[in-house]
């Protein structure tokens, strides 16, 4: 009797410490000490040079690079998430149907997830190549002129959502897809009897039952989104020779590439801290916002 | 998933908490010597040779890409632990790192400073700090300039294709762009050179003075030779005589691959890279001159040795030897890295020393009397940060997003983050 | 099932999808089965070349790639187990126990997804040489042990799947809170649970900007890892590169297949409860 009381009292806890305790180590002591860090003048190898207090926050909003680093940001972030998520929530009711094999569709559109990152920047900084690239040879077949999308803004904005795009699709779809697969059939059954259309059951059926994951996923993506690195780092040639900026004109750099320029190319620490943990900011602010946007908008389905 | 998988799962994971699965430092109770480093140094036959001769050491390379190397460095450094006991230092961050010389040894202790006369003085004086009390890294390889350029597209241009020849048309920069114009009127769907950044470095690294005075203070907004050598290299990306390509960059292999640029400056170690860009296709179509201005240098290494290193006498002998003439001078041969010892460059050998792949040209003497005529240019410690943004700044031009001028002046603005 | 069938139009576009997914990979496996040249051509060669024994042989001859397939799969496979088992019984106390605070526990929860990971690299790096980890798999494996996405995923699932009802009812039964997880919720989260232990592994298997800084490539390399130093050279043989890449993706696709079979079997399971 003790004994059960006792179960149903702590064990909870006990069965949510593990995250916490890793939590607390490996997420929360770094970002504390980021903190801390961004409060001092701090050389990368050398260390605390002085406290500062908030002298890198004040620099930092007078610093045009950071705000160009926070609209490619929030650009690509937008570029590359909205169509995706429409996308995917698409591909995933295609998949939804009664389909053969359906084994070997879901693995298709996965595959391009399991790709290591590098080799797909590879692949598409060859597809987008200003001189021979694909993509300009096929728009070469419709009468435009090559496009040099590195140079341009709007161009390399493209090119990367493209490239996070391609990557994340099938990834999300299948999240949908899993989801959608616990809608109880009857729902869809007694909607056929009053003759509602497919396009409508997916409207005010699908979609609604599944809001719980539409939700997880435009959160998850918002943080994956918005902390961009990988992709525009290895689109830009320069990242490998010594210059992370991004293109010739931080076309393409993002916060994270911003943070990475910072720190570990030109050693000031405390700045980079002070970027990061704006950019930590940032992630929180837009999350919030789409949680409860996207919980108004699918709600009203 | 059944019970008996999450129970060996269960068992692999506290497996792996509790064994630990890295490796240990002292195996057979042979010392273990780590050397970190980027590229190609060549080092493998020389590194088992002297473990052969060195029964007591066991040596393992660790190679990554430069950029790569020299953030985990960083990190090593600042954490404490985890640096190579011998670390590569490249000639454009070896500034950078001189300011935190606590982090290394003073090589000057094991008598370092003893060697001195092997080097160029120019290659010491870069890897020493505290006017050469404190001694850094022992010189590995250097970059003397050459100019490679394509015997059959400057023939198509009705320019002369012998190299002494080649030579004459350019003894300075400025010879060089007129070429350049020569070169476009007849061809003018051939690019002249692959990026002007390249032409602008050259200059640079011709002068006594760059970005900074050899006080370390800055001065690139008053020194002319900066402008001027920003000019020119403009002036070819205005023109659209460059073909504004990354160097080394993926881009850049395949236009070489298309022949579609006809000149580059090339150091020595860059005759490798040419060659395995433009693939056999173009075996003799490369050739390489002088460069205009005289002779340059560009990149080369030193090795270094962090003090986390636990065996700082026995890392310092085997850098000692690795950078010894004898082990240079077979480098040399074998991979044609230049090596920053004089002393080799009157060797025989090295004087007779061709590249097939280059038309058979002299590259021994080539390059030789390029590195002895050398007079390099004095590098700030903040040299590699501040390069970079005249850099983008050139590919601003070349991209047909700037104007010279609007570039210069922006990079100038840009550049105040980074010295202040 | 009532689902509409598929048509052939519907099979034509899925068919062009996968192409799109597959193409990259494909063009990967095309150069990895040529030399280098090939990436001066103009057009992107569509037919696979004879190199490709040679490049595999030289990708082994280079790097030690069993051993980094073997870290890989310790590693990949422990963070995506002990994700599955922490994230399911940590998803499952938010979504179906009672206890104080649970809310603004799991708003902590949600809270630390938001921390960017570059964020922490130096920090980390220190923890790790403090606690001499440096070079070791728990250096990459531990801080990832369970994530807030396995947390939030599961909790989800959770909602959606196990009914309340069935946990009163086993709870009046008197089955212990550890009793009723294992046999109410767990078999009821099983496809989600296998989709997160997919999923994390193929992260884990993937991840590469952590283990480059604190993996000793020689002796504890992931398979990323020595990827990158196929690529170490000032000139980039792509061809050694993508032979490697293309290798690297074989165990994570055999993953899938294996675990697609738990996903379809979960998906029946779950359909009877509707």
């Amino acid at each position: 009797m003790g004994l059960s009381r006792w179960d149903a009292k702590y064990t909870p806890y006990l069965i949510i410490t593990p995250f916490f305790v890793v939590f607390a180590i490996f997420g929360l002591y770094p970002l504390l000490y980021t903190a801390w860090v961004s409060l001092h003048d701090w050389q990368l190898i050398d260390g605390d040079q002085g406290f500062v207090g908030l002298e890198n926050y004040s620099r930092l909003f007078g610093d045009p690079n950071f705000w160009n680093a926070l609209f490619n940001t929030l650009s690509l972030f937008v570029l590359s998430t909205v169509p995706q998520l429409l996308a995917a929530l698409g591909l995933a009711a295609l998949l939804d149907r009664g389909l053969r094999g359906s084994a070997f569709w879901r693995a298709g559109v996965l595959l391009p997830n399991v790709i290591s990152v590098a080799a797909v920047a590879l692949v598409f900084a060859q597809f987008y190549g200003r001189d021979f690239g694909i993509v300009n040879y096929l728009l070469g077949l419709v009468g435009i002129d090559p496009v040099d999308w590195r140079a341009e803004t709007w161009a390399s904005h493209l090119a990367v959502s493209s490239m996070v795009m391609w990557r994340w699709t099938g990834y999300n779809a299948l999240l949908y897809l899993a989801a959608m697969q616990s809608v109880p059939k009857d729902m869809y059954e007694s909607a056929t009897l009053d003759g509602a259309s497919r396009w409508r059951m997916f409207w005010s059926i699908t979609v609604p039952s599944i809001r719980p994951t539409i939700l997880f996923t435009v959160v998850t993506s918002t943080i994956g989104g918005l902390q961009l690195f990988a992709e525009p780092a290895l689109f830009d040639p320069g990242f490998a020779a010594n210059n992370s900026t991004g293109g010739s004109d931080r076309q393409f750099q993002t916060l994270v590439l911003y943070m990475y320029e910072k720190g570990f190319r030109l050693f000031d620490a405390g700045y980079a801290a002070t970027v990061a943990w704006m950019l930590f900011i940032v992630v929180l602010l837009v999350a919030v916002i789409n949680f409860s946007l996207t919980r108004r908008i699918a709600s009203k389905g | 998933m059944n019970r008996r998988l999450v129970g060996s799962a269960a068992a692999t994971l506290v497996m792996v908490l509790v064994a630990g699965c890295g490796g240990s430092s002292e195996a057979d109770g042979k010392i273990e010597l780590s050397l970190g480093l980027f590229s190609d140094f060549g080092y493998d036959k020389l590194i088992e040779e002297y473990m052969a001769s060195h029964q007591n050491i066991k040596i393992e390379q660790r190679k990554v890409k430069m950029e790569q190397h020299n953030t985990q460095l960083a990190t090593q450094l600042a954490g404490g632990r985890g640096a190579a006991d011998i670390v590569a230092l490249e000639e454009g961050v070896v500034s950078q790192f001189r300011a935190s010389k606590d982090k290394f040894v003073n090589l000057a202790e094991y008598g370092a400073k003893d060697l001195k006369s092997q080097w160029a003085d120019w290659k010491w004086n870069q890897g020493t700090a505290d006017n050469g009390e404190f001694v850094l890294g022992l010189g590995t390889d250097m970059g003397s300039l050459g100019l490679c350029y394509r015997s059959d597209l400057f023939a198509a241009a009705g320019l002369p294709t012998d190299r002494a020849e080649v030579a004459k048309l350019w003894p300075t920069w400025a010879d060089y762009a007129k070429v350049a114009d020569q070169f476009t009127a007849k061809t003018p769907n051939v690019k002249f050179v692959d990026t002007g950044r390249n032409v602008y470095k050259a200059i640079l690294d011709q002068t006594e003075e760059g970005y900074f005075a050899k006080d370390d203070s800055y001065i690139a907004e008053r020194n002319d030779k900066v402008k001027s050598a920003f000019d020119t290299a403009a002036a070819l990306g205005t023109k659209q005589q460059t073909g504004a390509l990354e160097p080394f960059s993926q881009e850049w292999n395949v236009a070489l691959k298309q022949g579609s640029f006809a000149t580059t400056t090339c150091p020595a170690w860059a005759l490798a890279l040419i060659k395995a860009g433009a693939g056999d296709g173009a075996a003799g179509k490369w050739d390489v001159t002088t460069a205009p201005g005289g002779g340059g240098n560009w990149g080369g290494s030193f090795l270094a040795i962090p003090k986390q290193s636990k065996h700082p006498k026995e890392a310092y002998e085997l850098a000692k030897w690795l950078t010894a003439p004898e082990q240079q001078k077979r480098i040399f041969k074998e991979t044609g890295n230049l090596p920053s010892q004089p002393k080799v460059y009157q060797d025989a050998e090295v004087q007779a020393t061709v590249n097939e792949y280059f038309n058979k040209a002299p590259v021994g003497q080539i390059f030789a009397t390029s590195a002895e005529s050398l007079k390099p240019t004095y590098r700030g410690t903040k040299d590699s940060k501040v390069g970079p943004v005249f850099a983008s700044a050139l590919t601003r031009v070349e991209q047909g997003k700037q104007s010279g001028a609007d570039a210069w002046t922006q990079a100038l603005k840009e550049v105040q983050d980074v010295v202040k | 099932m009532t689902r509409m069938k598929a048509g052939p139009l519907l099979y034509g576009f899925l068919v062009a999808v996968l192409a799109a997914s597959i193409f990259p990979l494909y063009y990967s496996f095309i150069v990895a089965s040529k030399d280098n040249s090939v990436l001066g051509e103009k057009l992107p060669p569509l037919i696979p070349g004879g190199n490709l024994v040679e490049n595999v042989t030289r990708v082994f001859d280079t790097v030690d790639f069993w051993l980094a397939m073997q870290n890989s799969f310790i590693v990949a496979s422990t963070v995506a187990i002990s994700n599955v088992v922490l994230g399911t019984l940590a998803g499952f106390a938010f979504a179906r126990l009672r206890f104080k605070g649970r809310d603004s526990l799991f708003l902590v929860v949600l809270g630390t997804a938001m921390v960017p990971t570059q964020l922490g690299v130096i920090p980390l790096y220190m923890l790790m040489s403090d606690l001499d980890w440096y070079g070791t798999l728990q250096a990459v494996i531990v801080p990832v042990l369970i994530g807030s996405f396995a947390v939030f995923w599961m909790r989800q699932a959770c909602e959606e799947t196990v009914p309340y009802e069935l946990i009163e009812a086993a709870r009046v039964d008197g089955c212990s809170v550890l009793r009723t997880f294992w046999h109410v919720g767990f078999p009821a989260v099983r496809p989600q649970a296998a989709v997160l232990g997919m999923f994390t592994f193929m992260t884990a298997w993937n991840d590469f900007f952590w283990p480059l800084i604190v993996l000793d490539p020689n002796d504890s390399p992931t398979v990323q890892v020595a990827l990158s130093s196929l690529a170490s050279g000032y000139y980039t043989d792509y061809s050694l590169m993508l032979a490697g890449a293309s290798l690297a993706v074989l165990p994570v696709i055999a993953i899938f297949v294996l675990l697609s079979r738990q996903i379809v079997g979960g998906i029946m399971q779950g359909a009877v409860k509707g």
